[in-house]
């Protein structure tokens, strides 16, 4: 499909500037390490709370994180009016869409691989036999976070105070996420399966699949410039 | 403009209605209705506080509508028509806020809980102040327009989530029924009370709607003077 | 391609860029859009090339409407902006295979290296854009359009980068591009050398045309009507 292989088009050079730039991934990885230290020095945290509380710091230490790759999504197009360039071709703006909204995606994702280890290791958690199931619920919600995110990153695009602006409209509407991934985690931290919070990831995976759809169809609008 | 007039007197026409029928709530709100058993003289706030919050839900509704309406077909007055709904959204929201707040005191002893209802406004709060926040930070007008059409409709979209998931949340180990809000802490509805809610609750809509027409008036007129200067600046 | 312009204006803010302008350009064209610094020249590119919204006015392609939905439309518009639309980390190869592929023309190696060895760059195939300066990535740029043969090209000021064999290697293209039966609009300051390649000049001067017509030789209205809006000859 034409939407598929534009979206991948875009993707791959995303991609192949990151690894050459790398100023994207490194800033939310050493970013994202740093809040971990911050939460441990501020929270004095004893080894029966860290459990209760590993969920919702390690969400906050994701939300920052992504806002940061959020804010700098289109930042390959911003220099020689690049953008310009994408908008003029044939490009779908639903492609475009999608390819930031991955784009984002695979980093959080990359970030969260090393950070969760992190989390275990710094915390002294010892439910390292869990770690598939947090990775899986993380996942999702980093899905919901990059697709909401990436139509409001290009929604703030032109907007003064960009980089406050961003978190400003985005963090209420992703208060579903947050709830749900949060709940999630939880549960399976305190049992070790999902049980009583399944209809919270239900949410997840419709907010997922609702604002995906929306976000392709209507990045359209979204993009336009001036 | 003397296009203006008869909507002036029509705009007057429904303040005045809007005031009559607010002080007659209010007279059967503090009068007529009978002291609440349990709470006292304070419950009686809920008048005001049930209505408030209904008027924002209806105010974003308009918002939701006018977001639409305007992405469909970029007419000036149906980005107007989000804009003022928005900030009367944010308004009636904000006292909504505050009443509960005062309600909340007597009752139960503090000013702000993390009760669902509560939150929930709270959070409607922060959505809509970012949607004005959105539109001043843009320069370009219509660009602002459109950006804030989308967050309009995305926003509204996610409203029914936000309200699922701050419910369940509340009421966690309980299973997930349907959508209702907790009761009101009423036992019996005596009449007198009903009659007094529906009486404020027209009043405050006929009040919403003389502030929306102002607004929209006020969107119209700014509308006019930019298009006029822009004419005028024509070399 | 055919180009059609009807009372097209845009406005940013309280200022109009252009007023007014009505076109009707035929393929095979090379059109000189000439004026002063401020005229508009960019603001048409631009709104030609469907980057930003006319404020009043319509734009047809080939008799239709130019709407930026449709995407096999834009393949057919080029612009071409000294030392921009690339991307300066990735080689100059892959900039041509990102483009290419985009716009679904052939990108197989050898067409690749036959267009950059036609701008002289064959030998800097494989190095970072971010290199190059600023008369290379221009004829990398035209290298690209070469490779992309849209109907319509519009060109903001390239001559200000090129050396002298890179003008003469822009002339050839732009020759050869309209022998296709190809239009380009070509917006400069370089008045004497654009209107020697040109078989129509276009004057914009405060966002109005005040000059249209077919090249001719000699042409004493188009030395009035240059010395009346550029009183100290070439900008």
């Amino acid at each position: 499909m034409k939407l598929l292989r534009e979206t991948y088009l875009v993707l791959r050079k995303d991609l192949v500037l990151q690894l050459r730039r790398r100023d994207s991934l490194l800033t939310m990885f050493f970013f994202g390490t740093l809040l971990l230290f911050v939460f441990h020095l501020s929270f004095d945290l004893v080894p029966d709370r860290v459990s209760e509380m590993a969920p919702g710091l390690l969400w906050l230490a994701f939300l920052f994180t992504g806002t940061l790759g959020l804010a700098q999504l289109f930042g390959a197009e911003r220099e020689n009016q690049c953008l310009d360039a994408l908008l003029l071709s044939p490009l779908d703006r639903g492609a475009l869409f999608l390819a930031k909204a991955c784009l984002n995606f695979i980093l959080m994702l990359l970030v969260e691989l090393v950070i969760i280890p992190l989390f275990w290791i710094l915390f002294n958690l010892q439910t390292w036999n869990l770690l598939p199931q947090v990775f899986l619920i993380a996942l999702l919600g980093t899905l919901g976070f990059c697709v909401l995110g990436t139509v409001m990153s290009a929604l703030t695009l032109r907007a003064r105070a960009r980089e406050l602006l961003l978190p400003l409209v985005l963090f209420p509407l992703m208060i579903p996420i947050i709830l749900a991934t949060i709940q999630c985690l939880g549960a399976v931290l305190r049992g070790g399966e999902l049980g009583d919070a399944l209809p919270w990831l239900r949410l997840l995976i419709g907010f997922d699949v609702i604002f995906l759809t929306l976000g392709v169809l209507v990045f359209d609008w979204v993009i336009e410039i001036e | 403009m003397k296009k203006g007039q008869p909507q002036k007197s029509r705009a007057r026409f429904l303040g005045a209605l809007a005031l009559i029928t607010i002080a007659f709530g209010l007279y059967w709100a503090l009068v007529q209705a009978p002291r609440d058993a349990l709470q006292g003289d304070v419950q009686r706030i809920m008048y005001l506080h049930l209505p408030s919050i209904l008027t924002a839900y209806l105010s974003f509704f308009l918002v939701f509508i006018g977001s639409c309406l305007y992405l469909w077909k970029r007419e000036k007055r149906d980005d107007n028509l989000a804009h003022s709904a928005a900030e009367l959204g944010v308004l009636f929201t904000a006292l909504t806020i505050i009443e509960g707040s005062i309600w909340g005191k007597p009752t139960w002893g503090v000013w702000w809980t993390w009760d669902a209802r509560l939150t929930l406004t709270a959070i409607l709060l922060l959505i809509y102040s970012g949607y004005l926040m959105l539109r001043s930070l843009i320069d370009d007008e219509d660009r602002a327009a459109l950006s804030a059409a989308i967050l309009g409709i995305v926003g509204f979209l996610d409203i029914p989530l936000i309200h699922m998931s701050v419910y369940w949340w509340r009421t966690l180990h309980q299973p997930p029924s349907i959508l209702r809000p907790d009761k009101l802490p009423w036992e019996n509805v005596h009449p007198a009370m009903l009659t007094a809610l529906a009486i404020n609750f027209v009043g405050f809509l006929l009040l919403y709607f003389y502030l929306l027409s102002l607004r929209l008036h006020l969107g119209e007129v700014r509308s006019e003077i930019k298009t006029r200067r822009l004419n005028q600046g024509a070399f | 391609m055919h180009l059609t312009v009807k009372k097209l204006s845009k406005a940013y803010g309280f200022f109009w860029a252009l007023k007014d302008l009505n076109l009707d350009l035929v393929p095979g064209e090379l059109v000189a859009l000439l004026g002063p610094n401020g005229a508009g020249k960019t603001t048409l590119l631009k709104l030609i090339a469907g980057l930003t919204p006319a404020s009043l006015g319509k734009i047809e392609l080939d008799r239709m409407p130019l709407s930026r939905a449709s995407g096999s439309s834009r393949a057919q518009i080029g612009l071409l902006a000294p030392a921009a639309h690339l991307y300066e980390d990735l080689t100059v190869r892959e900039n041509l295979e990102f483009f290419t592929s985009l716009y679904g023309r052939k990108n197989d190696a050898g067409n690749i290296s036959s267009a950059l060895a036609s701008v002289d760059l064959g030998d800097r195939a494989d190095e970072f854009v971010s290199t190059l300066s600023s008369g290379m990535k221009c004829r990398l740029s035209i290298a690209k359009w070469d490779l992309l043969e849209p109907g319509l090209l519009l060109l903001d000021e390239p001559y200000g980068v090129l050396d002298g064999s890179g003008v003469d290697l822009l002339e050839e293209f732009l020759k050869a591009h309209c022998r296709k039966g190809n239009l380009v609009i070509l917006a400069s300051h370089h008045v004497s050398r654009v209107l020697k390649i040109s078989s129509r000049a276009i004057i914009l001067h405060q966002g109005r045309m005040t000059f249209n017509a077919p090249r001719q030789q000699p042409w004493p209205e188009f030395d009035q009507a240059f010395r009346e809006f550029l009183p100290h000859g070439e900008a």
